[in-house]
């Protein structure tokens, strides 16, 4: 016990002190709040160039042949109306004027057109913007406040679905276990390699002939897994902090989606379940990537494998539609309990609500199971593995009792 | 010497490594407190008795305890081992290595600082406490190495090849650290093929060829049985030929 929080304590600290943790860790809100950031200046400079757009004075003449504009409108522009869309062409054409509207009969069929004096790449925009200003006001000024709202789809909605004869929020109802999966893939996603390299470090150094005879395989392996999956939540709260101080300051200048987080649903059961699948997930795939690096003389040769285990994780989110439309097809009862699958489908069908208990119960067991022997494992590869220190463990070696190889 | 007690026995020891019999029903004892030489040639099975009596090989055959059972890391042995293949976290501060090994061999943070804190100044290398391993030079760190061997007082010492590498002044570093645990009484188990430490150190040897003892005892009886020749010239006659195989 002493050692395991030696070894514990020992790694957690080592690796806070690294600047490559931090990095890691800030520049995922860093890279978010420059994206945001280009967004938001962006949409301020589009606004403020609309403005600048509007207030622009130019001469302009109008042919409304279809008499759908508001003659007030045009008054206010200082516009004049010219019967011949010949005359109101070259009046542009010979710098009369700078731009000339052509409304024809039917602009439901016929384009609008639109001539004007160039003014720039960008700044020709005005003019067709204008031009569009004018027919969308016209028509606003002859419809009531109640088609205005429908045509322009500002009608807001409220709909009630009811489940076992209370109200049923699906969408509300998945985002608390929905969780647990967005949490389990930052982890892996962030954490893996590091997971995949954490013992081949005493390999690379020449220090396992020291460790071993200081402190057991068991000791040094159960207290490096501990100490990752402190460090990703450490890592996770760094990332999280940045991004709710983000999104509680500019949340509103970002069109971002009003979530009231105190009306999410909390299902204990489903929360309780996707804990439970998130927990056995994240000891399975720790277990294995600490597995394949007791196997690999070097951190370099154990990245390899990373991809590998990465597409078992993440591949079966390709069948993503397939978990919630057809949750008891045989390919996605396949993928829910296969070990080094399961995690994505049992987390996202508990999510959506169609993962059963027994179906929760079996997979959670499963991966359980999984874990524990995967570890043991690990651990039997790092102890008798370690002094191979250039070439890879075979299986074979590990399993047949040849766990000595000559040096 | 004879009547001190054993601290390892090792009993009809066998190890093979696939088809390959790297020692062949091996037996031997190590007195408490006494000097021991584990000598032969490269390739003739020193590391791997080292390594099997630590627990990191498993025995083919035979038995070997360190004070009456097999070692673990719980055993209770006040155990300092300087494997043959050596290294420590390069990217660590050398007094982060020293503390956590220490504290890995049950000493409180704060002995293992304290203690780390004054061999650092015997060894010279008291303002590189916070430098980080691989920005030593390999004297230094070899000198690091030596303080984590020895930093929980063993009452056994294992040195594999420790002179390896050395340059002169951690060479004698070694040897003064060596007298001054035999001083204290510890039993150190010296695995070399350099002779003229042997000799200067070691009450007791033992003399591997093709896993067999071609000489077991003390330095004066083994002497004795090659016509008092020095252990550099037994060295030659027991291994000439294999030295011989391996020039041509």
């Amino acid at each position: 016990m002493h050692n395991l929080k030696t070894v514990f304590t020992f790694e957690v600290v080592r690796t806070l002190k690294k600047k490559t943790f931090w990095i890691t860790a800030f520049s995922f809100p860093v890279v978010m709040t420059l994206v945001f950031a280009v967004i938001f200046f962006s949409n301020q400079a589009t606004e403020q160039a609309s403005i600048d757009t509007k207030n622009q004075k130019f001469s302009l003449a109008i042919t409304d042949d279809a008499k759908i504009i508001n003659p007030a409108l045009i008054s206010q522009l200082n516009a004049q109306t010219v019967s011949s869309k010949a005359d109101g062409i070259e009046q542009v054409r010979t710098g009369k004027i700078d731009a000339y509207f052509f409304y024809p009969n039917n602009i439901s069929e016929q384009k609008v057109e639109v001539y004007a004096k160039d003014v720039g790449l960008f700044d020709n925009n005005r003019y067709q913007g204008t031009a569009e200003a004018l027919i969308t006001q016209s028509a606003i000024s002859n419809v009531d406040s109640q088609t205005l709202a429908i045509l322009q789809k500002q009608v807001a909605y409220s709909s009630v679905t009811y489940k076992n004869g209370a109200e049923y929020d699906g969408f509300k109802q998945l985002i608390a276990p929905g969780l647990f999966l967005v949490l389990f893939y930052i982890l892996i996603a962030m954490f893996g390699s590091q997971m995949l390299t954490s013992t081949t470090e005493e390999k690379e150094n020449r220090v396992i002939e020291m460790i071993l005879t200081t402190i057991k395989a068991k000791t040094l392996i159960i207290g490096k897994i501990l100490s990752l999956i402190v460090l990703s939540l450490i890592q996770i709260i760094a990332i999280m902090i940045p991004i709710l101080l983000i999104y509680l300051q500019f949340g509103s200048q970002l069109s971002l989606p009003n979530i009231d987080l105190t009306n999410i649903p909390l299902d204990p059961l489903r929360i309780s379940i996707g804990a439970a699948i998130f927990a056995s997930s994240f000891m399975l795939f720790t277990g294995l990537l600490v597995t394949l690096g007791a196997a690999m003389p070097t951190a370099k040769e154990a990245s390899g494998f990373f991809g590998l285990v990465m597409m078992f994780i993440f591949g079966p989110l390709y069948a993503f539609s397939l978990f919630i439309s057809a949750p008891q097809s045989p390919i996605v009862t396949f993928l829910s309990y296969f070990p080094l699958t399961a995690p994505i489908p049992l987390m996202l069908r508990n999510a959506v609500g169609n993962l059963s208990v027994p179906e929760a119960v079996i997979g959670i067991t499963v991966l359980s199971v999984s874990a524990i022997i995967v570890l043991a494992i690990a651990i039997r590869l790092f102890k008798y593995g370690a002094l191979e220190y250039s070439k890879r463990l075979s299986l074979k070696s590990l399993f047949t009792g040849k766990k000595n190889t000559p040096r | 010497m004879s009547a001190k007690p054993a601290i390892v026995t090792i009993d009809h020891f066998r190890m093979d490594f696939g088809n390959e019999t790297i020692i062949k029903d091996l037996s031997f004892d190590i007195k408490r407190g006494e000097t021991f030489g584990l000598l032969g040639a490269n390739g003739s099975g020193k590391t791997t008795i080292s390594r099997a009596l630590l627990g990191i090989y498993q025995p083919t055959a035979g038995n070997l305890r360190i004070d009456g059972k097999e070692y673990t890391v719980d055993s209770g042995i006040k155990l300092g081992y300087l494997p043959e293949e050596r290294g420590l976290y390069k990217k660590e501060s050398v007094m982060t290595v020293m503390t956590y090994f220490g504290q890995l061999k049950g000493m409180t943070k704060y002995d293992a600082q304290k203690w780390s804190t004054s061999y650092l100044e015997r060894v010279g290398l008291a303002d590189k406490s916070k430098t980080r391993l691989d920005k030593l030079s390999g004297g230094q760190q070899q000198k690091i190495q030596l303080g984590v061997t020895i930093m929980n007082d063993p009452e056994l010492l294992i040195l594999d090849e420790p002179t390896k590498g050395f340059d002169p002044i951690n060479r004698r570093l070694l040897m003064n650290i060596i007298e001054e645990h035999q001083q204290a009484g510890a039993t150190v188990i010296f695995v070399t093929h350099q002779m003229e430490e042997v000799e200067r150190l070691c009450d007791r040897i033992i003399l591997l060829k093709n896993g067999e003892a071609s000489a077991y005892g003390s330095i004066a009886s083994v002497k004795k049985k090659f016509n008092g020749a020095s252990l550099d010239d037994i060295f030659v006659t027991i291994y000439g030929d294999d030295t011989k195989e391996s020039e041509e």
